[in-house]
């Protein structure tokens, strides 16, 4: 048992974090708008900012408990934390930083030489311990500042979008590398991200938060089949049409907030309101109407064309924004259309999903 | 080529007069002395023991200006909102208060019938007059102009290496000694040398609460304040040496300086 369990509420400028969540051991992604206050969840857990109320438990220890009156200072928690921006100290060399805890702890210099020395070797940086930490590159401060929290063995690992600073290239090199490490380490790790690669990287466990609540947990897989929200369908790259079902002389229909009406399998909804997502890939797109009148269709302008790879995503304009993608031979049979052009899009009813609103966020 | 503009020409200008206005006294200073001059000073007793003096109680009131100061300088940076402003206030009455004042004020709270002249006369402590006088005096003016700049650039440092302290297992005050102070290291070296620098010119505040007193409160300033009344050219030699001392820690101060912004 070293799960983290918390449940908190906290008073932030526009609306109240307020949520429950359980994070086992293992890499748990964070993932959220800006501004959605994951990190000041992070900092809440960290013991930087002090919930209004709640509580907070690692393993079989309470760091925080309203009831209880329980509220252990930062340096009492061991929760370490990898900040955005990194804070490494200026004045301390690698091995300065990576030393720092070990030193509070009053361990003298041989004592942690060997408690550091297989840790820079196994992050790869040993030969950097006598470097100024202004001397290095993105992706060595990164591992400088991974190997200074885990020095202290910390159990619980916040990690505030560790790759967010990086270039690109850096930031392919040390996902897989940050991966492997995290992936041995057996205590609850909480990454922070609003990245998709990211996501879809660290693709086993989500946990989706907007406006200070939880509104999705689960798979990436799980986040592509079902977006619980516009952020996650925009997120994942779905398709995410709001607005309401009602009964037609009869049959359901589904209207939406922009006046188009679409078919989808009804049979778990209710009158009311809801939202549509489908596949950018499941949308088909004609120059001229084809046969057999599809129900589903948005006649449109091309707003843009983006070739990503082998494969174009289409943004089409109408009573509703729609994004579909074809290949990049599917694309060229079209005429290449530019944006400006006018299409039709349609979509199978089948392929479709419908779920209603519920009042409550799902957590 | 376009012609300079009337407004550069002014602006110009003023920096050209302002210029002169700083340059001139000091240029009409270092005339009026020579090194000869300030060779014979080196030799004359009573200057050598103002100077003396001068060193010693801006020496004795460093440790106690970064004693009270640091910590005030610390919790300054890290107010917010009124209670800070209110403390901004408080700082801000020693700074506009004219040194003479000063120096009365300090006479009337710890002089013989000040309010804590009583106890002070009590414990067999006397303070007027003396050279405790001169430090308390330095560190009544000094200090609040310390406290302030050294709050600005405590304010410098960036909170996130303090959170990033704490979680690494460092108390409040381990991460202020560990971190904050040796990264501001620099910048706090050279506060020391301003600090030093003000302690040296005071006059006003010295010379009501702790007198003239060759050999026991008089410093160069009030040396030279002395001189100018019998020995106008021991004056002026006098001014020559305060002004070369000044412009020394003034480039100490300029050499540390702009490295730590740098970081």
């Amino acid at each position: 048992m070293k799960d983290l369990s918390c449940r908190l509420n906290y008073r932030l400028p526009h609306f109240a974090l307020d949520l429950e969540m359980a994070v086992p051991p293992g890499i748990t992604v964070l993932l959220g708008p800006n501004g959605a206050g994951k990190s000041s969840l992070l900092r809440l857990l960290a013991g930087l900012n002090r919930p209004a109320a709640g509580e907070i438990m690692l393993g079989e220890r309470y760091l925080y408990d309203a009831r209880q009156r329980i509220d252990l200072f930062p340096e009492q928690r061991r929760i370490g934390m990898l900040f955005q921006d990194l804070a490494l100290f200026p004045h301390l060399d690698v091995g300065g930083n990576v030393g720092f805890g070990l030193k509070l702890r009053g361990l003298d210099r041989n004592e942690r030489q060997r408690r550091i020395d297989p840790l820079l070797e196994k992050l790869g940086i040993e030969r950097l311990v006598r470097r100024s930490v202004a001397d290095l590159s993105g992706g060595e401060r990164q591992k400088v500042a991974l190997a200074r929290t885990l020095a202290t063995e910390p159990q619980l690992l916040l990690l505030d979008e560790p790759t967010a600073a990086l270039d690109p290239a850096a930031r392919h090199e040390i996902r897989p590398w940050l991966l492997g490490i995290l992936a041995e380490m057996d205590i609850p790790t909480l990454l922070v991200s609003h990245d998709i690669e990211e996501a879809a990287f660290f693709r086993k466990r989500i946990a989706v938060m907007e406006q200070g609540r939880i509104v999705q947990k689960g798979s990436f897989h799980q986040l592509l089949r079902a977006p619980a929200s516009r952020f996650i369908a925009r997120f994942v790259g779905v398709n995410y049409i709001s607005g309401e079902v009602s009964m037609d002389s009869g049959t359901p229909v589904f209207r939406s907030t922009g006046g188009a009406t679409f078919l989808a399998p009804f049979d778990r909804v209710m009158p009311g309101s809801a939202y549509l997502t489908v596949y950018p890939w499941d949308i088909a797109l004609h120059r001229q109407l084809p046969e057999g009148c599809p129900k589903n269709r948005i006649h449109g302008q091309v707003l843009d064309a983006i070739p990503l790879g082998d494969r174009v995503r289409l943004t089409l304009a109408a009573k509703d924004k729609l994004v579909a993608e074809l290949s990049s031979r599917g694309y060229q049979a079209l005429g290449e259309p530019q944006p400006g052009e006018r299409l039709w899009a349609v979509f199978k009813a089948r392929e479709a999903r419908i779920e209603n609103y519920s009042g409550v966020l799902p957590c | 080529m376009r012609r300079p503009r009337l407004f550069t020409l002014l602006l110009a200008g003023s920096g050209l007069l302002l210029g002169s206005l700083i340059l001139l006294p000091i240029l009409a200073l270092l005339l009026a002395s020579s090194p000869a001059a300030l060779l014979r000073l080196l030799g004359d007793p009573g200057v050598l023991m103002a100077l003396w003096i001068t060193l010693l109680s801006s020496l004795l009131a460093l440790p106690l200006i970064f004693l009270l100061g640091l910590p005030a300088a610390y919790g300054l940076s890290r107010c917010r909102g009124r209670l800070r402003r209110a403390l901004e206030i408080l700082l801000e009455l020693p700074m506009v208060m004219p040194p003479v004042v000063a120096g009365l004020a300090l006479l009337l709270a710890f002089g013989r019938r000040g309010l804590l002249g009583g106890v002070l006369a009590h414990i067999g402590v006397r303070i007027p007059f003396t050279l405790m006088a001169v430090v308390l005096a330095i560190l009544f003016v000094v200090t609040p102009f310390f406290v302030r700049r050294s709050s600005v650039l405590l304010e410098g440092v960036d909170r996130k290496l303090e959170d990033a302290a704490l979680l690494l297992g460092a108390s409040p005050l381990q991460s202020f000694w560990h971190v904050v102070l040796p990264v501001v290291r620099r910048g706090l070296f050279a506060e020391a040398i301003m600090a030093m620098a003000q302690g040296f010119g005071l006059f006003g505040a010295i010379i009501l609460f702790a007198g003239n007193l060759p050999g026991r409160t008089q410093t160069l300033s009030l040396a030279l304040y002395t001189a100018f009344e019998s020995d106008p050219q021991q004056a002026f030699a006098l001014g020559a040496l305060l002004l070369l001392i000044s412009l020394l820690l003034l480039a100490a101060v300029r050499v540390l300086q702009p490295r730590e912004e740098r970081t």
